[in-house]
């Protein structure tokens, strides 16, 4: 009792040194948290690299338009620099002023060169001076021409450089804004793209985690459902990892093992109210043996000197084969009794059914009803533990006597089943019948209708535990006023093997 | 001594009549021995027994269904019931019915004596088993 209460008290109990979790333990661990906890950090890196590529095109984004703005203005002093040109060559105004927005220009190229630079590469900037410088030359030459034939000669190459500045550095604006604005339009996109990522990402993840919880609890669902049809074998590893449901896998386990027990101490309390029933039958049936030899005894000593050898003779046999008699009767009961570990062992069930019958012979006969056995020979022989099935039988046949009136029949077939591999025992009653809104729950514990000092409602229940855990199934069809037949079918050897190991 | 006890002992075991019938033919009893009640039944209907003693639990007829027989024919002889162990309700039951008395296996020849000894008073024809016992001792 003081191990349950520390139990409940500890939160972290540990089954992990159960033996019937060796299995379950021998497994690499990846638990649920460590799986939400993987997914969160991919997301976290996923959404730092589109942050960080999204900085870092904003930030080129603003050298383009940097640049744009830089250019523009280059631009603006290189036009004016060639209109006040033309002027100068139309209307001969004065050429200083094309001059000085020449000079604002390579003061732009000088002041800005770093960043120019950058996006032009070295190669285009140093064309770009180059073309200036030589369009400088040009005008400055024009400037100092004396004549109008000196300048003839100068205004060709003059135009010539003007035209390739300006073309260049149009070109190149014209290809920083085609390109500016596909960044633009990529900064605008890929946000987008990121959310749909994220959200493909985001549903494979969930279903992935939902898949894996939904198809672990479906399991344990099974599970329970298994536990309550009485079968006790442990939980085995279904998959290759562990994780928190190991832990819930393992506790399972415990508790199977302790139902287990409870089963057992269940199935023994069953037993000995059986053994009460039969033992008011077999004391009849030993008062005959020990009457005969109390009789037998008694005229031998009182005609001790008067009887014949052979009288006397016979006499001392009938004691002896008396006592025999009470032997056989006390041992049969012994047999069933008996406490004694499980032992699963090849039986014949023929044998098994006819001890069954033997045992509950008294009770047949008080309640004045017929047994007949009926048994095919060379049936194969069937896994089982002989003490259990005999219980299992002892009840079925106390069952339809206590349902059948005098003159009622018991009719037990043991005979090979359909299902290769499996033998059949079939306990047939032409009693009353069960009711159909009671046949769902004949099988639950303390489920009875007989009164409640006749029965305690286990027999059945124990009887389908006993008959699971061999691998076989127990199960009645029942017609009102035809009565009822319990079929109990058993793996023989040569397939309990099979069945056990699953 | 006057004319003898007529006993019909009915047991489907064959010892009990074995060794019973010398051991009431001692005691000046007539006795008749059968192991099918039928066959026992078919005699009480020929004749009128003092007495009847009778099993119970039978196969084919139990006890009682032996006594009404008795009763019906014979409502003058006294029935005595075998039984394999003492049930209280029953033997009430049957003793209201007008059983004589019971007794329970196992018995000594001796318990069955006594018992056909005050039978065979109630009837007005008792018989000294106490003095066949002490010159069966002596003897």
């Amino acid at each position: 009792m003081d191990m349950h209460i520390t139990d409940i008290k500890n939160p972290e109990i540990n089954h992990e040194n159960d033996p019937e979790n060796m299995s379950l333990h021998e497994r690499p661990s990846i638990s649920i948290r460590a799986k939400v906890a993987i997914s969160f950090s991919l997301f976290f890196i996923l959404s730092f690299t589109v942050t960080g590529w999204s900085y870092w095109i904003l930030t080129k984004l603003e050298t383009k338009i940097d640049f744009l703005e830089i250019a523009d203005n280059y631009m603006a002093e290189i036009q004016q620099a060639r209109r006040f040109e033309k002027n100068y060559l139309l209307y001969s105004t004065d050429l200083e002023e094309a001059l000085e927005h020449l000079k604002t220009a390579d003061a732009i190229l000088k002041q800005k060169n770093e960043q120019i630079e950058k996006i032009l590469e070295k190669e285009h900037f140093k064309t770009m001076v180059t073309y200036m410088s030589k369009y400088h030359n040009q005008l400055v030459l024009l400037r100092s021409a004396k004549n109008d034939k000196e300048k003839e000669l100068i205004v060709p190459m003059l135009r010539q450089f003007g035209s390739q500045m300006v073309s260049f550095a149009g070109e190149f604006v014209e290809k920083e804004q085609i390109s500016a604005k596909r960044m633009f339009l990529l900064a605008k996109r890929v946000p987008l793209y990121f959310m749909s990522v994220l959200f493909v990402l985001m549903s494979f993840v969930l279903m992935f985690l939902a898949r894996q919880l939904l198809l672990t609890l479906n399991r344990f669902m099974e599970y329970t459902k298994r536990i309550g049809e009485g079968d006790f074998s442990p939980i085995l590893p279904a998959r290759k990892y562990k994780d928190e449901f190991t832990k819930l896998a393992e506790a399972f386990n415990h508790m199977i093992k302790e139902l287990d027990h409870k089963h057992n101490v269940l199935l023994e309390s069953h037993k000995l109210r059986a053994i009460g029933t039969l033992v008011a039958g077999v004391a009849h049936e030993l008062n005959n043996p020990l009457n005969n030899t109390l009789l037998t005894a008694s005229m031998l000593t009182e005609d001790f000197h008067t009887l014949s050898e052979e009288e006397k003779m016979e006499m001392v046999n009938d004691v002896i084969n008396e006592t025999e008699r009470a032997q056989r009767v006390v041992k049969n009961l012994l047999d069933f009794a008996r406490e004694g570990e499980t032992a699963i062992a090849p039986l014949e069930i023929g044998k098994i059914v006819e001890d069954s019958t033997r045992l509950v012979v008294n009770q047949v006969k008080f309640a004045k009803v017929n047994l007949e056995l009926n048994c095919e020979t060379n049936l194969p022989r069937i896994h089982g533990d002989e003490q259990k099935l005999k219980q299992v039988f002892v009840n079925l046949i106390l069952n339809a006597v206590d349902v059948l009136t005098p003159g009622g029949q018991i009719r037990i077939h043991v005979q090979k089943d359909q299902t290769p591999g499996y033998v059949l025992v079939t306990v047939k009653d032409n009693g009353p019948g069960i009711p159909e809104h009671i046949q769902g729950r004949i099988f639950d514990p303390f489920f009875t209708t007989k009164a409640q000092s006749k029965g305690t409602g286990l027999g059945l229940s124990v009887s389908q535990g006993i008959i699971k855990k061999l691998g076989g199934y127990i199960h009645l069809t029942s017609n009102p006023d035809k009565g009822t037949i319990f079929t109990v079918s058993l793996p023989t050897t040569e397939s309990a093997s099979e069945i056990m190991s699953k | 001594m006057s004319k003898p006890l007529e006993v019909l002992l009915l047991d489907d075991e064959p010892i009990v009549g074995r060794r019973l019938k010398p051991a009431l033919v001692k005691i000046g009893c007539r006795v008749e021995v059968f192991e099918n009640p039928r066959e026992a039944v078919a005699r009480i209907g020929q004749k009128e027994f003092d007495i009847v003693v009778t099993d119970i639990r039978m196969e084919e007829m139990d006890g009682l269904q032996v006594f009404k027989h008795v009763q019906e024919k014979w409502p003058r002889t006294k029935v005595i019931m075998i039984t394999g162990y003492a049930k209280i309700d029953l033997a009430r039951e049957a003793m209201g019915k007008g059983v004589f008395d019971f007794i329970a296996k196992p018995f000594r020849p001796d318990d069955l004596r006594q018992i056909i000894a005050n039978a065979a008073e109630a009837l007005g024809a008792p018989i000294d088993f106490s003095s066949m016992g002490d010159e069966l001792v002596e003897a």
